[in-house]
């Protein structure tokens, strides 16, 4: 036996004995009823006691949560069984009957009943929502012990201390009792009489198996919940494993090993498990099929009195003398391991899965690890190596085991592993592409391995170091219980520490630069030098977490998904209804694993956090992105911006003028907080503004907020310190009218203004200081005056001496006249951001008109370039074969005689039939030649730029050792192929380039009215489709219709270039420029541009009075559709036409013919007349061009002998 | 014990330098050496300084103690690197004739040897060591540019029985890998990638090598931001420039900027004389065609 290493206490109580335990079926609590007459009610999650209550007299044996009502059931030794609220807290009604103490209540499944056993040797069946007695049943001979529902059928299974354990069959109370349709009389004369027989001998429950086999008496029973099994435990010590069929039932087999009585016992939910406890102060696990001891647990003290098992979640609670404990019986975090797009992870059955995150699907099983470890102890870790494509697995069982091995190429189901190597280690790391790490807690030695398994190292851990983990390329994080030890491998030494205490779990972030150390309660993330960054603190236990690509840890607990910045400010994503652990985080879907190790994805909203990082980033275009698109308002995002020093962000989001006042003054945006301001209204905010603005030098916003509140001392002097004399004198005036001498006076004084003064001191009859004013200034006639005045002469005033009158001084500079340079405020660069953006937003709304969708283009294929390449190709074969044997020759070399050997390049040209990749070979030579033969190449020059570059991208430069030049590797399209014969060069610009980049420069310029541009970038796609290779049948028609398409718009573009080009005085000009406006409609182009050239053409010849070839234009033009701008013109021009529809100028040009255009001269082909064609593009000439070079491609000969363009070789693919 | 095993005090001198972080070589404090390493340790530092271009520096160095073959072989490389390549060959014939067993001789010779052309030459010098792994990978870079992938796959694999471990060996197996292609893009881009990515081993080597590896895997955006973040850590490296130049055209964007930038870091790469090359190549072959009608 082994003693219990998975045993994981959850939760403890301390109380008195606990003879009765129950589990809320969906709420993390548990009901326990004590010796001491009390039943608490604990949070077994948080630790919390949330209530107790105290009615019965007595022991509470009995307890037992509705599984779907607000309801509990007890009983006790005081023969009362209760049935309580779990909202109120409170009894709702007590069942009395039981003359005896009640040993087990339960409540049924769906029927409103609940049973008890009692002392009283009865068995009760009770209705709690008519609150009666329904079924008594009798029997036994003593105690009834337990008694409990079977699951799912009508039967009851009870023991008892008489020995036996009787299964009662109670589908007869069923009957009566399941929705009475009529009410017959014998009915009602059963009801009437309950546990009576009917007159046909039937009775509400009847025994129908009585199982005996314990020798001493039966303390539990239990119903397996899907299987026709019992087990029960007696005194006998024993636990008992019992079969039933339909008509009999029978003893299976015998569990020994308690050493005292067996008190309860029951069968595990899910797993094929039993456990029991007795008072030999144990619990016991036992395997149900082989019926051996799994696991066991000793008390040192406290002997176990009951069991309970969650019915949904893997846990289990037992009673003992002094409470209760809370346990699983093993981990359930399954083990898993990411790498790229790829999840690892092994299942509840021991198979090794993989889940794709790109595509969300799971792989079908790929290995079993069915032999690693024990049966019942599932894997702990895996570690992914992508190099080998190997996993390195972990089972605690037999004190730590790792088993490495390599994952199959092509899964083909759950099959053991054949190359498994195994070893002894509680933890095992991969730490480098070949290399591993396992750790030894026992002799706390670290041994590095290679794949063979071999040790090539061996380090000696730091002391006291409980687990390992991958440390960065070379290193190896150890962890012990107080801190944290950066290792480098290859030198042996610590490179860092840090002292984070009970760290459980270490996450890398994706780049490899942080990594965040969770303990049971701790998150603290650290760079890869161990610098800590920062920590933060939950209450709650912290279970896994998981790296944005952003750089933000996204951590999970028992309950919530988290965010963490890096910078500690973290917040809550999502709740949770069950526990995850986080393996990936991925735009808004978050990856898990469940604890049924179901990968799972959760949505969540990554805004906040986004937001909160692009903020830190100030990354301000994210920023503006992310409040455009998404609903992020909300008081705590403002305060959150406030707190973190982000006023003017915060302004972006308020609407609240008060808010915005304040924010605005906050960063000092004194513009809005004006505009604020003048919405509220009020002094004080006036006051704050003005301090503001004050501090700010901004006098003009200080002018008006003094305006605004009246404050015409301030303001005085605010004129007198910009040097306002405008205003001061106006300011004068107004304290005149005010009649406020005080202010006048200030304001005379500020002027410098002597006679105001003196007028205001004689005003208010201060005579005395008039005098003295006009005197001291000089002013001796006015001095006079008043000496008059007063009835005074010079002499009866005696003056003390003064020196000359202070003068006023007048400002320097005019400061009032502009304001002071103010602080460039409130054009942040989010601002900015903000104000850039609505630019672009216009920009983009300006090119709209012209974007249109890239429609099936019904470009006439070129029907003469089509496979008439046998001749061709099998030259080509040829060629192949007789390589061939060089090739077996190449690969057979054994001996090492040296000599050099053929390029890859050189198999480039031998491989493939197609002129690129002659190109990509640097054969030029041959390639010519296959351009000749396919497509009638004469004219090379305009593709040399096309040549080299084909080459130019054929190779790279690795540079090796020191002192030789580089090694040039040939860069391949066939990326996984080896075969020296299939192996064929990458071409750059292949036909998606030019389908989604180039063709739609060439659309732009069309739009854009750019013809010369225009006609070089078709040219150009020319050339770079003619030196191309595609990779199927689709991509062959694909590239054929571009070139078709480019030839048209190329042709048209060139047309409307002549056209261009000519003056209009001349008559002969004139006929051809509006001969060449018409053609220019006639090449297929896209339906949008064909348009514009319908357009230019209908209004030519409307200004020319060619009012027949006007009104056909735009009745084309009309049958086309689409804006209505130009519909409109086209409709106008008709109703114009129509009134005469004569031609002025005579022109070559039919509206009603089909007709192509030449290429070389601009004039058309009427069908049946004699043409030659271009072999490349298909373009049309008349016969004289024959042997020229192909004005369209420039490369190619007018009529030359061509057996098509190849772009594709089935087989190469 | 073999100085460059894994516990050698050698070891990483030796790694940096073939890590190409020839100025962690220089700089490497070499005082505590044991007596009998100092001279390995001293070459090392001589050939870091070659490679780094300061050839005349390091011929002035040894110019006194030619007695020495080692010092003789490093002078050797020296003066072929500063273009005095007669002499360069003459000396490395006469050291092959005189010392053919010692270590120096053969791995710089051999260098020299092939740089000049005499591959066979080289290839037998190198051949008489006695598990020497530098002269190993140079055997398989010899083997690699005469095409002979083969060859060389047996050379790494030999290797590999007896120096599993060596930084070196992972690097030559990546060389072989990178031309044989398939799955063993992916082996050599683990390579490159785990030196790149630590901080103690990055250089331009690891990092070009990881590019390369890349663009090789088709994973061109990869390599688009290994290539441009190691360009601006190392703007005058004539391979990540030349590398460059094959992902932009690769990605079908312009790459005459990079073109006369390699240009004027090193004019008579092989990049730029292959294309001059070829252009020329191309006028001859075009020449032979012409249409039939000339309008």
């Amino acid at each position: 036996m082994q003693s219990s290493p998975n045993m994981l206490t959850k939760f403890e109580s301390k109380s008195s004995r606990a003879k009765g335990i129950a589990f809320h079926p969906k709420r993390p609590w548990i009901l326990v009823s004590l010796h001491s007459s009390t039943i608490q009610l604990w949070d077994y999650r948080m630790g919390t006691l949330i209530d107790r209550f105290e009615e019965h007299d007595g022991p509470v044996r009995g307890i037992d949560f509705h599984p779907t009502q607000p309801l509990f059931v007890s009983g006790g030794d005081d023969y009362k069984i209760k049935v309580w609220s779990t909202q109120t807290r409170r009894c709702l009604f007590t069942l009395n009957g039981h003359l005896d103490y009640v040993r087990t209540v339960f409540f049924h499944h769906e029927l409103p009943w609940i049973l008890s056993a009692s002392d009283d040797q009865t068995i009760r069946i009770w209705n709690w929502q008519n609150r009666s007695l329904i079924c008594t049943m009798t029997g036994h001979n003593h105690y009834v012990m337990c008694a409990q529902f079977h699951p799912t059928e009508d039967l009851i299974a009870s023991a008892s201390l008489d020995q036996s354990v009787r299964i009662w069959d109670i589908s007869g109370l069923r009957k009566k009792h399941s929705a009475p349709t009529t009410m017959s009389f014998e009915d009602q004369m059963a009801r009437s009489n309950p546990n009576q027989a009917d007159m046909f001998g039937n009775t509400d429950a009847i025994v129908k198996f009585v199982l005996e086999g314990h020798d001493r008496g039966v303390n539990w029973v239990s119903f397996h919940p899907s299987l026709p099994l019992i087990v029960s435990a007696g005194d006998d010590r024993l636990i008992k494993l019992w079969r039933m069929s339909e008509t009999k039932a029978w003893e299976v087999d015998t569990c020994r090993g308690h050493f005292q009585n067996a008190s309860a016992c029951l069968f595990h939910p899910h797993q094929d498990l039993i456990l029991s406890v007795g008072e030999d102060k144990t619990i016991r696990v036992w395997d149900l099929n082989k019926r051996t001891s799994v696991q066991s647990f000793k008390r040192d003290t406290d002997r176990f009195w009951v069991i309970a098992a969650h019915p949904e979640i893997n846990l289990f609670a037992a009673g003992h003398d002094t409470g209760v404990m809370v346990f699983k019986l093993e981990r359930e975090r399954p083990a898993s391991a990411v790498h790229m797009n790829q999840l690892f992870y092994i299942t509840k059955e021991k198979h090794v899965k993989s889940y794709d995150f790109g595509k969300s699907v799971e792989s079908p099983p790929m290995l079993s690890l069915r032999k690693l470890g024990s049966p019942w102890v599932p894997p702990r870790t895996v570690s992914y190596n992508p190099a080998e494509r190997a996993i390195l697995v972990t089972s605690p069982a037999d004190n730590g085991t790792y088993e490495l091995i390599h994952l199959p190429r092509d899964p083909t189901g759950a099959v053991e592993p054949t190359d498994a190597l195994r070893g002894q280690a509680s933890s095992a790391v991969f730490v480098a592409r070949n290399r591993f790490a396992i750790f030894n807690t026992s002799n706390q030695q670290v041994d590095i391995k290679d794949l063979s398994n071999s040790t090539t190292k061996t380090i000696k851990a730091p002391a006291g170091t409980t687990d390992i983990y991958f440390g960065g390329t070379g290193c190896l994080l150890f962890i012990n219980p107080t801190s944290v030890v950066l290792f480098d491998i290859q030198q042996k030494k610590e490179l860092a520490e840090v002292a984070v205490s009970g760290v459980k779990y270490v996450v890398w972030s994706n780049d490899g630069l942080y990594c965040a150390l969770l303990s049971k309660h701790n998150v603290t993330i650290v760079t890869k030098t161990l610098e800590q960054v920062s920590t933060l603190h939950e209450t709650i236990r912290i279970k896994s977490a998981t790296w944005d690509d952003a750089g933000v840890l996204l951590y999970s607990t028992l309950n919530h998904v988290k965010y963490s910045l890096l910078n500690g400010d973290n917040g809550i994503i999502r709740t949770l209804d069950q526990t995850v652990y986080l393996v990936r985080v991925k735009g808004r879907h978050v990856y898990c694993l469940d604890r049924s190790a179901q990968p799972r994805i959760l949505e969540i909203d990554p805004t906040e956090y986004r937001f909160k990082l692009a903020l830190v980033k100030r990354n301000y275009d994210e920023m503006l992105q992310i409040i455009k698109n998404s609903s992020l308002v909300g008081q705590s995002i403002i305060s959150y911006l406030q707190k973190k020093g982000y006023p003017e962000i915060a302004l972006q989001f308020v609407q609240d003028p008060q808010t915005r006042f304040d924010l605005a003054l906050e960063c000092g945006n004194l513009e809005v907080a004006t505009e604020m301001a003048r919405e509220l209204d009020r002094p004080n905010y006036w006051n704050k503004l003005g301090v503001e603005a004050l501090a700010h030098g901004n006098h003009q916003t200080v002018e008006m907020t003094y305006q605004k509140q009246r404050n015409f001392d301030k303001l005085s002097f605010l004129y007198l310190s910009t040097g306002d004399q405008e205003k001061l004198a106006r300011m004068a005036k107004i304290a005149e009218h005010r009649g406020d001498f005080t202010s006048r006076f200030q304001n005379a004084v500020y002027r410098g203004d002597v006679e105001d003064r003196i007028q205001m001191f004689k005003e208010v009859d201060l005579y005395p200081l008039a005098y003295l004013t006009a005197k001291s200034h000089g002013m001796t006639e006015e001095a006079e005056s008043i000496l008059e005045t007063c009835g005074l002469t010079e002499d009866q005033i005696v003056l003390p001496q003064v020196e000359e009158p202070l003068k006023v001084a007048h400002p320097v500079v005019p400061t009032f006249k502009n304001n002071w340079p103010v602080k460039a405020a409130g054009h942040s660069s989010f601002e900015k951001a903000l104000l850039g953006e609505v630019g672009a937003a216009d920009e983009e709304a300006g090119a709209d008109v012209f974007d249109m969708e890239e429609e099936e283009q019904e470009a006439v294929l070129a029907r003469d370039t089509l496979e008439d390449e046998e001749e061709d190709a099998s030259g080509w074969d040829l060629g192949d074969d007789v390589n061939v044997e060089e090739d077996v020759d190449f690969v057979n070399v054994e001996s090492t005689d040296a000599g050099a050997g053929g390029s890859e390049a050189d198999l480039w040209a031998r491989n493939s039939p197609l002129a690129a990749d002659h190109v990509a070979a640097g054969s030029f030579d041959t390639a010519m030649q296959l351009l000749n033969r396919q497509v009638g190449a004469v004219h090379f020059a305009p593709l040399k730029q096309r040549f080299l570059e084909v080459y130019k991208a054929s190779k790279t430069y690795l540079p090796a050792s020191a002192g030789l030049p580089s090694l040039v590797n040939y860069v391949r399209r066939t990326v996984d192929e080896t075969e020296s014969r299939k192996v064929l060069p990458i071409i750059p610009r292949d036909l998606e380039y030019i389908a989604t980049t180039a063709l739609q420069e060439g659309y732009a310029t069309m739009r854009a009215n750019k013809l010369e541009d225009g006609v070089s970038i078709f040219t150009d796609i020319l050339h770079t489709l003619l030196v191309n290779t595609v990779s199927s049948e689709e991509g062959v028609d694909q590239a054929r219709k571009i070139i078709a398409s480019a030839r048209e718009y190329i042709l048209a573009m060139s047309i409307e270039l002549e056209h261009r080009a000519l003056g209009t005085d001349d008559e002969a000009d004139l006929k051809r420029k509006l001969e060449l406006s018409a053609y220019f409609t006639i090449p297929k182009l896209e339906v949008a541009h064909r348009q514009l050239a319908l357009m230019a053409a209908m209004k030519f010849a409307f200004t020319h009075k060619n009012y027949a070839s006007a009104l056909s234009f735009a009745n084309r033009m009309l049958a086309n559709g689409g804006s209505a701008k130009l519909l409109d013109q086209a409709r106008k021009i008709k109703t114009q036409c129509e009134r005469n529809p004569q031609d002025k100028i005579e022109i070559d040009f039919d509206p009603f013919a089909e007709f192509d255009i030449c290429a070389a001269s601009h004039t058309p082909i009427y069908g049946g007349s004699p043409s030659v064609s271009d072999p490349f593009t298909g373009a049309k000439y008349h016969p004289q061009y024959k042997g020229t070079v192909c004005r369209i491609s420039q490369v190619t000969e007018i009529g030359a002998p061509a057996s098509g363009l190849r772009l594709y070789v089935p087989s190469q693919f | 014990m073999d100085p460059f095993s894994a516990e050698g005090e050698l070891l990483n001198i030796h790694n940096a330098f073939h890590q190409g972080q020839y100025d962690n070589v220089i700089e490497f404090d070499t005082t505590a050496l044991s007596p009998e390493n100092q001279l390995p340790a001293r070459v090392l530092k001589l050939r870091s300084k070659i490679a780094l271009g300061r050839a005349d520096e390091v011929l002035s160095e040894v110019s006194s103690e030619e007695d020495t073959p080692d010092l003789a072989a490093t002078k050797a490389l020296a003066q072929h690197t500063a273009g005095d390549a007669d002499a360069a060959l003459q000396l490395v014939q006469d050291l092959a004739e005189n010392y053919p067993d010692n270590v120096t001789v053969q791995v710089l010779g051999g260098t020299v040897l092939q740089a000049q052309g005499h591959s066979e030459e080289a290839l037998a010098l190198l051949s008489k060591h006695q598990g020497n792994i530098e002269a190993v990978a140079l055997i398989v870079q010899i083997h690699l540019q005469q095409n002979r992938s083969d060859l060389a796959v047996k050379e790494v694999q030999t290797a590999k029985r007896w120096a599993q471990d060596s930084l070196l060996i992972n690097i030559a197996e990546s060389w072989v890998g990178m031309r044989i292609g398939g799955e063993k893009y992916q082996a050599a881009f683990y390579v490159y990638e785990e030196l790149a990515s630590a901080p103690s081993t990055a250089a331009p080597l690891s990092i070009t090598g990881q590019a390369v590896a890349e663009l090789h895997l088709g994973r061109l955006p990869e390599a688009e931001a290994a290539l441009t973040a190691a360009l601006e850590k190392y703007p005058d490296q004539a391979e990540l420039i030349a590398n460059s130049i094959v992902l932009n055209v690769l990605a079908g964007k312009p790459s005459t900027d990079l073109e006369s930038r390699l240009q004027q870091v090193n004019p008579s790469h092989p990049l730029l004389s292959d294309i001059q090359e070829k252009s020329e190549f191309f006028d001859t072959a075009a020449a032979k065609y012409s249409p039939k009608v000339t309008s």
